[in-house]
């Protein structure tokens, strides 16, 4: 009788539980796996062993949550499968036959995705809650943008060619300036020697160097 | 070295490299391609052809003889063909002025995206998060990552030109590199910048050549070779096509500037001019052709993997709507699955109608964009989805830097060159006065990098050279072949190569060239009458794109001030040269008078 009784009122309650989950049920959320597009030719069959995966590690996430609630695999109600790979799911409290609040499912889904996810080998592109936004990575922040430093790099070449430039010209202009007044000294001793010669000894087969050294100080 | 003798290129090589330098540059990679799409693909070549032949070499060729026969910068040369004709030459001057103070911040924009190609994810490739991490940014999320790229991390634009802004200091610290760079290329004048150009005019080939492989082992470059090439004969019915294709030819071999004048002052006198403007003329329409082969092959590919995106978006669509099994439903059987479903659901299809995009492979094609928006966002949509897109983007936008370098080379000498004639300023070194050019250029173009500096950057890039341009070029030729006379240009063509120019280049000079100027001049006139207020691009944060916007008073102001400004200088030369002849005239006549009655 005792027996009887027990059957009956945990069949009622399966039924009242399958009655919460319905599509579109107000506690609920819709999930929606890719596998073919995600894994190729690697990809699994759905079956009931995977929704039975499913089920246990949402289970999961929700006993890591809320800590002292134990749930079991019972406790999540799996409703209107398609071929397309997507279902409904509601999550019923152990301890009593109420429906655990969305908000609360919402939050234990968020915190453990990265675990269901690999528990299907999936990413939020593919494993998709909808409704639950993904945590997108956090952006990267190097403490100096990349960009500055091939930046620094180039400027400084450039910025060094020119000083060598620079200095190159000054140092150039300078050895001009030394060779120009060499010249001009060596021009008066041949101007003078040439004197001399012309006084002291013949007058012809001198090598006048002044007209040739002429070139290059004329100026133009 | 003396003080006075005329700097000289180191062989007549380095001044062939320099002109195909300066002559190849943005213009053949983001406006021929561009024109060539709007025109009917193939069929463009012909009047594009047609017009380097009647317009093209014949004013290259006259220019170069000018600068190698007067020796002196593009001021001097005219003065010494008429000394009223001093205006043109300072027109010149004030053109290339302008076009100095906005080509560098292309060059700016160059080094930006050169330089954050160093990175492992290419920062265009993805939309940033947004603060709460749950999604991306919105103004990503409504237009692409290229867009908000270019439109908020590079420019951070504002709405509209009235909308100032502060100068955005990584665009200004870019800018400032570009001129430093600039500066070191020509700090000596034609010796460094001969040295410079042998890498500047050869590299981008290189690059192209490796785009060129590259592009047409991409998947889908087919589709966009063949658009190319299926010529449209219909559209060389249209007047439009032809001016443009002289326009094209006008601009993009750099006439009217004086850059090739100064260039050709460098020359030895003896120089055969006449060989190497075909050369250059001839380079210059081949790079343009062989840049749209590489541009169509990638827009193919961009067209392509948009297409394939929105059908596997479209897929997916239906896949969600009607829970249909994954494998049912492929990208090659899309469209038979929409019919399908049309029929069975048409209610729950009815409801799909707004969400479902019309994936149209011609469509994607059709869309032609040319200038900034073709180089630094189509091309870099394009390159982010290319496998290694790291080691392809630092390649492209290496090539775009060598390219706008190379013409700048061009721009910076026409300024320089004619200036340096003057007494006044030929006492100072070269390297002080060039730094003086660079320094006052680089402080002006500061303003190009404020918030609203890319619409001042639009109003330059339209309205600061076309028209003078023209203007210049009608009174140079008209000049050459009436003023100066065909005869004695003849002649000191003979005397600098030995023989006389063909009758073919006389009949171009003296009838079809002025002829297709004044066309062109009354053409541009006439559509700027009838255009109404000039309007442009203005990016809108909350729509995620640009929405065409009228310039306000001050704008349209500057517009005309910009136009009139470097027009002005011919006739106003002309008066003042004219009162001082007069008041010498008079001076003389004064003297004469006295001794005669001192006698």
């Amino acid at each position: 009788m005792l027996e009887k009784v027990l059957f009956l009122l945990c069949l009622s309650s399966s039924v009242l539980a399958q009655q919460f989950c319905t599509p579109g049920a107000s506690e609920g959320y819709k999930v929606r796996l890719s596998i073919k597009s995600a894994l190729g030719d690697e990809a699994y069959a759905w079956n009931e062993n995977e929704m039975f995966l499913f089920r246990a590690t949402l289970a999961f996430a929700m006993r890591s949550q809320y800590n002292g609630k134990e749930f079991q695999v019972s406790d999540i109600i799996v409703c209107d499968e398609t071929p397309r790979v997507s279902f409904w799911f509601v999550v019923k409290s152990p301890t009593s036959s109420q429906l655990v609040d969305k908000e609360d499912v919402e939050r234990a889904v968020r915190q453990y995705r990265n675990r269901i996810n690999g528990a299907f080998l999936l990413t939020d592109t593919y494993l998709e809650f909808i409704g639950i936004p993904p945590t997108l990575a956090a952006p990267v922040n190097p403490g100096t943008p990349p960009w500055l430093i091939v930046f620094g790099v180039v400027m400084g070449a450039v910025v060094a060619g020119i000083i060598v430039l620079a200095v190159s010209t000054v140092v150039q202009k300078k050895r001009k300036k030394n060779q120009e007044a060499e010249d001009e000294e060596n021009e008066e001793e041949t101007r003078v020697k040439t004197v001399e010669n012309v006084t002291y000894e013949n007058t012809c087969g001198v090598y006048n160097k002044s007209f040739s050294d002429d070139e290059r100080l004329t100026r133009m | 070295m003396e003080k006075g003798a005329r700097p000289n290129w180191d062989n007549p090589m380095q001044f062939l490299l320099a002109c195909v330098s300066y002559a190849v540059g943005l213009g053949n990679v983001w406006r021929f391609p561009y024109l060539c799409q709007m025109h009917g693909g193939g069929g463009f070549l012909i009047p594009y052809l047609l017009m380097l032949v009647l317009e093209g070499v014949p004013l290259f060729y006259m220019e170069l003889a000018i600068g190698q026969k007067m020796r002196l910068g593009s001021i001097g040369a005219w003065t010494a063909i008429s000394p009223y004709l001093g205006g043109v030459g300072l027109a010149s001057v004030v053109t290339s002025l302008y076009l100095c103070l906005y080509y560098n911040i292309i060059n700016a924009w160059s080094f930006w995206y050169l330089f954050n190609s160093f990175q492992s994810v290419l920062p265009w490739a993805e939309c940033p998060v947004n603060s709460n991490r749950t999604g991306f940014i919105e103004e990503c999320e409504k237009a692409t990552p290229t867009q908000y790229f270019f439109y908020r991390e590079t420019l951070d634009i504002s709405p509209s030109i009235e909308e100032n802004g502060g100068i955005q200091t990584n665009q200004a610290l870019c800018l400032v590199l570009a001129w430093v760079m600039s500066y070191l290329f020509v700090v000596r004048g034609v010796k460094s910048t001969g040295k410079v150009v042998y890498f500047t005019a050869t590299f981008p080939y290189v690059v192209l050549f490796i785009y060129l492989i590259r592009g047409v082992t991409l998947h889908g470059a087919v589709n966009g070779i063949k658009y190319m090439f299926t010529p449209k004969m219909e559209e060389l019915a249209k007047p439009t096509t032809w001016i443009n294709a002289a326009t094209q030819i006008f601009f993009s071999l750099g006439l009217g500037f004086g850059s090739l004048i100064a260039f050709a002052s460098y020359n030895q006198y003896n120089n055969n001019f006449e060989h190497q403007a075909i050369i250059v003329s001839l380079i210059n329409s081949g790079t343009s052709i062989f840049a749209s082969i590489v541009t169509f092959a990638i827009y193919g590919f961009k067209a392509t993997f948009n297409y394939e995106g929105c059908l596997e978006r479209t897929r997916l669509l239906l896949l969600n709507t009607f829970s249909l099994a994954e494998d049912s439903v492929t990208m090659a059987n899309v469209f038979e699955w929409i019919e399908k479903l049309n029929t069975t659901y048409p209610q729950q299809f009815a409801e799909l109608a707004d969400k479902l995009e019309t994936c149209d492979l011609e469509v994607e094609l059709d869309t032609a964009v040319e200038g900034t928006g073709l180089a630094f966002i189509v091309y870099s949509e394009a390159i982010k989805n290319m496998p290694l897109s790291q080691l392809w983007s630092v390649l492209y936008f290496f090539m775009l830097l060598l390219l706008g370098m190379g013409s700048m080379l061009g721009n910076i000498t026409a300024i320089i060159t004619p200036l340096q004639d003057f007494k006044m300023f030929s006492r100072m070194s070269t390297e002080l006065f060039n730094g003086i050019v660079c320094l006052f250029c680089l402080l002006f173009a500061l303003a190009f990098t404020t918030k609203a500096g890319n619409y001042w950057f639009t109003i330059f890039n339209d309205y600061g050279a076309t028209f003078s341009l023209l203007f210049i070029a009608l009174i140079e030729v008209i000049s050459v072949s009436y003023i100066y006379g065909i005869k004695r240009f003849e002649k000191d063509i003979e005397d600098m190569l030995g023989h006389r120019p063909h009758w073919y280049w006389k009949i171009m000079w003296a009838v079809v060239s002025p002829l297709l100027i004044i066309a062109i001049f009354i053409f541009y006139i006439v559509n700027y009458i009838m255009g109404g207020t000039p309007t442009y691009q203005a990016w809108n944060k909350e729509l995620g794109k640009t929405v065409v916007t009228e310039y306000p008073i001050f704008g349209q102001v500057f517009i005309g001030l910009l136009m009139v400004s470097s027009i002005s200088c011919v006739p106003l030369t002309a008066l003042y040269v004219y009162c001082r002849k007069r008041k010498h005239g008079h001076q003389r006549r004064q003297r004469t008078v006295s001794t005669v009655s001192a006698q």
